[in-house]
């Protein structure tokens, strides 16, 4: 018995020794530099809640605005991914199906950057969409209006999160008893109402999977909002940056991090309590 | 953990340097800033002094854009000296203006500026003083870049003169002003400091010092001030934002730095019908320093280059021609050597007077970051 799993130990040694190296060390050091103000007073470095204080009272509205846009960006991907899964299983008309399938996984594989990029110039107020919009008719010239500010933001997360989700979704519905499903069709259900009350409950615990990953994912993002509206009010990642180029602050950055953990830890433990209550999917 | 890295940057930066030992002589040039500026000395600079100087090699390092650039070439400088090195393997030096300050202060610099002829050439005040350092002799500037207000003739008939001139014209054309605030870029970072020097009284001392954090207690007039008139402005995404909303026509003035304006006019990135003012009191610029160190392993190469990268031909053509940057030197004395459509083309909207009269240096690093705090704790909340 004690030969094999000390071969096991020796086998998930190099993984834990990685693990810890690249990722609970950067972890640790930053929590530890969050709640270190350096060089205070006397030249040493004096532990406290200071960087905390700054970050509260110079980016409280930038933390708001963060969960806030975040926070609409998951249920509009949320949506978006539930109407293109459901469409994609209970569509009727095939040659939409095949070709809404071809199309809505392209977003996937271009980076926030360049998402962030094209947005720019094609959500800006003579910008693509706003010429294209009046060149068909539809939007007076002098009413556009520029949505480089938290609406492009939102529009950027949303068009870039949604595919990742509505593939697991699509791919759960994919795989349910469609029997069910016929079943409330044969008892007179609309395709809405068999998606609402029927598709998505079986599929719900990949859709909050889906969504959660989308939220930490968002969070993280810095190009964003950067190249779409870097001022006030405008999300952490940029208040970070900017504590990091701007005065060499990692205190308050780290800070900023802290603040960032606590508000995904809390998203991922609704997850988890979840999860426990209802076992696995 | 610094140390290390030290030693670690040393020997990555002394392996890229090892090649070159076959040669007989080689000049190590290390320049801080982005891709243009390493490829403007290897590309020009480089091969121009070599076809002078047969048997010599010029290796360029790259350090990397911004102040982290210039940092490093500190760091390697800062360690050599440390360990007490005899000859430290970089000649020529690219460095921005504040730690032009840092490495005279420490002792790091050697000055040469009267022992090159072209040091007699050099007039600018950023020649003497960095950030509030006396750096006079030892460096020269290799360009001088600017910030100042860009405009659509076609929207703006008389483009405001000064801030105050602004804030009135802002307050009857709401939106039309655009920037982008202090975490978008440097353009917008100087739209601010020169509001500070217009609205308070504290410009010399924030360019001079000495530093004091009290000076800031003055500044509430002209934070709430700023303010206001960001309720009445287009907030763009970054330097290159603001060019582009202005050339789409989405705002009409906006700070930029002068030599990108050109640079996207020369590309067609840029409307040819736009214009620059340089509005009064005054906006930053800022220099880029030629330096040598004190015990650089070939000083004498390291100033007949130096001497050869500030000489008044080099200037107009490499400096203002190519990257429509204002010369280091002088620029009375490079018009002889530019076409007259390229002086006309550089000097149109912002005459030399303006830029004597109205370009100023940025405030010293405390001030600066004093200022930028004061920003984000009563104008962006």
């Amino acid at each position: 018995m004690r030969s094999p799993s000390l071969i096991g130990l020796l086998l998930v040694t190099p993984a834990l020794l990685l693990l810890a190296a690249l990722f609970v060390y950067p972890l640790g050091f930053s929590l530890v530099s969050a709640f270190t103000v350096e060089g205070a007073g006397d030249g040493g470095d004096r532990f406290g809640l200071f960087n905390f204080v700054n970050a509260y009272e110079l980016y409280a509205t930038d933390i708001a605005f963060t969960v806030l846009i975040v926070g609409l960006s998951t249920a509009l991907i949320g949506i978006f991914a539930v109407a293109i899964g459901g469409y994609l299983t209970l569509g009727e008309v095939g040659f939409a199906v095949a070709l809404l399938r071809w199309l809505y996984r392209w977003p996937l594989f271009i980076p926030f950057i360049v998402a962030a990029q094209c947005m720019r110039t094609f959500l800006a107020k003579n910008g693509l969409m706003n010429n294209a919009l009046s060149a068909a008719g539809l939007l007076e010239p002098l009413s556009a209006q520029s949505f480089l500010d938290w609406r492009g933001i939102v529009i950027t997360f949303v068009w870039k999160q949604t595919p990742f989700v509505a593939l697991l979704v699509a791919g759960a519905m994919a795989s349910i008893d469609r029997s069910t499903i016929e079943a409330a069709r044969n008892l007179g259900a609309s395709r809405l109402r068999a998606l609402i009350e029927i598709v998505v409950p079986q599929v719900h615990a990949i859709l909050v999977v889906g969504l959660v990953l989308s939220f930490v994912t968002m969070m993280s993002v810095l190009s964003v909002p950067m190249m779409i509206s870097g001022n006030t009010p405008t999300m952490m990642t940029v208040d970070m940056a900017f504590r990091i180029n701007a005065y060499g602050d990692y205190g308050t950055a780290n800070a900023l991090g802290f603040i960032s953990y606590l508000l995904t830890g809390a998203v991922a433990w609704i997850y988890l309590r979840r999860g426990v209550r209802e076992g696995p999917p | 953990m610094k140390k290390l890295f030290l030693a670690g940057a040393a020997l990555v930066a002394g392996a890229a340097m090892a090649p070159a030992m076959a040669q007989d002589v080689v000049l190590n040039v290390a320049t801080a800033g982005s891709e243009n500026m390493v490829d403007y000395v290897i590309d020009y600079l480089g091969p121009m002094f070599e076809e002078t100087h047969p048997g010599v090699r010029v290796n360029v390092v790259g350090t990397g854009p911004g102040d982290a650039g210039s940092q490093a070439i500190f760091e390697k400088l800062s360690a050599q000296s440390a360990a007490g090195a005899a000859a430290w393997d970089i000649d020529v030096a690219v460095v921005h203006q504040k730690m032009g300050g840092n490495l005279v202060r420490e002792g790091l610099l050697a000055s040469y500026r009267d022992q090159v002829e072209t040091g007699a050439l050099v007039t600018s005040a950023a020649a003497d003083n960095a950030l509030g350092t006396d750096v006079s002799g030892y460096v020269i500037p290799m360009f001088h870049s600017q910030t100042a207000i860009a405009y659509n003739p076609l929207l703006v008939a008389d483009a405001p003169a000064t801030y105050a001139d602004l804030v009135e014209w802002t307050t009857a054309h709401p939106r039309q002003f655009g920037y982008n605030g202090i975490k978008g870029g440097m353009s917008g970072v100087s739209f601010y400091m020169g509001w500070l020097y217009a609205m308070t009284d504290d410009a010399g001392q924030m360019m001079a010092g000495p530093y004091d954090a009290s000076v800031a207690e003055g500044w509430s007039d002209a934070l709430d001030g700023l303010k206001a008139f960001n309720e009445n402005v287009t907030f763009t995404p970054g330097n290159a934002g603001t060019l582009d909303m202005l050339n789409r026509g989405e705002i009409a003035m906006g700070p930029v730095w002068v030599d990108m304006f050109y640079t996207w006019q020369a590309d067609g990135r840029l409307s040819p019908d736009l214009k620059l003012k340089l509005i009064g009191p005054g906006m930053p610029g800022q220099p880029m320093y030629y330096v040598t160190p004190a015990k650089a392993t070939n000083p004498d190469l390291a100033r007949e280059f130096i001497e050869l990268a500030t000489s008044p031909q080099v200037q107009a053509e490499g400096i203002v021609q190519r990257f429509n940057w204002y010369p280091g030197i002088d620029a009375s004395h490079i018009e002889d050597f530019m076409s007259p459509d390229a002086w006309a083309k550089l000097f149109a909207d912002v005459t030399p007077e303006d830029l004597a009269a109205n370009g100023k240096t940025f405030p010293i690093a405390e001030f600066f970051d004093l200022a930028l705090e004061n920003y984000e704790r009563h104008v962006a909340q």
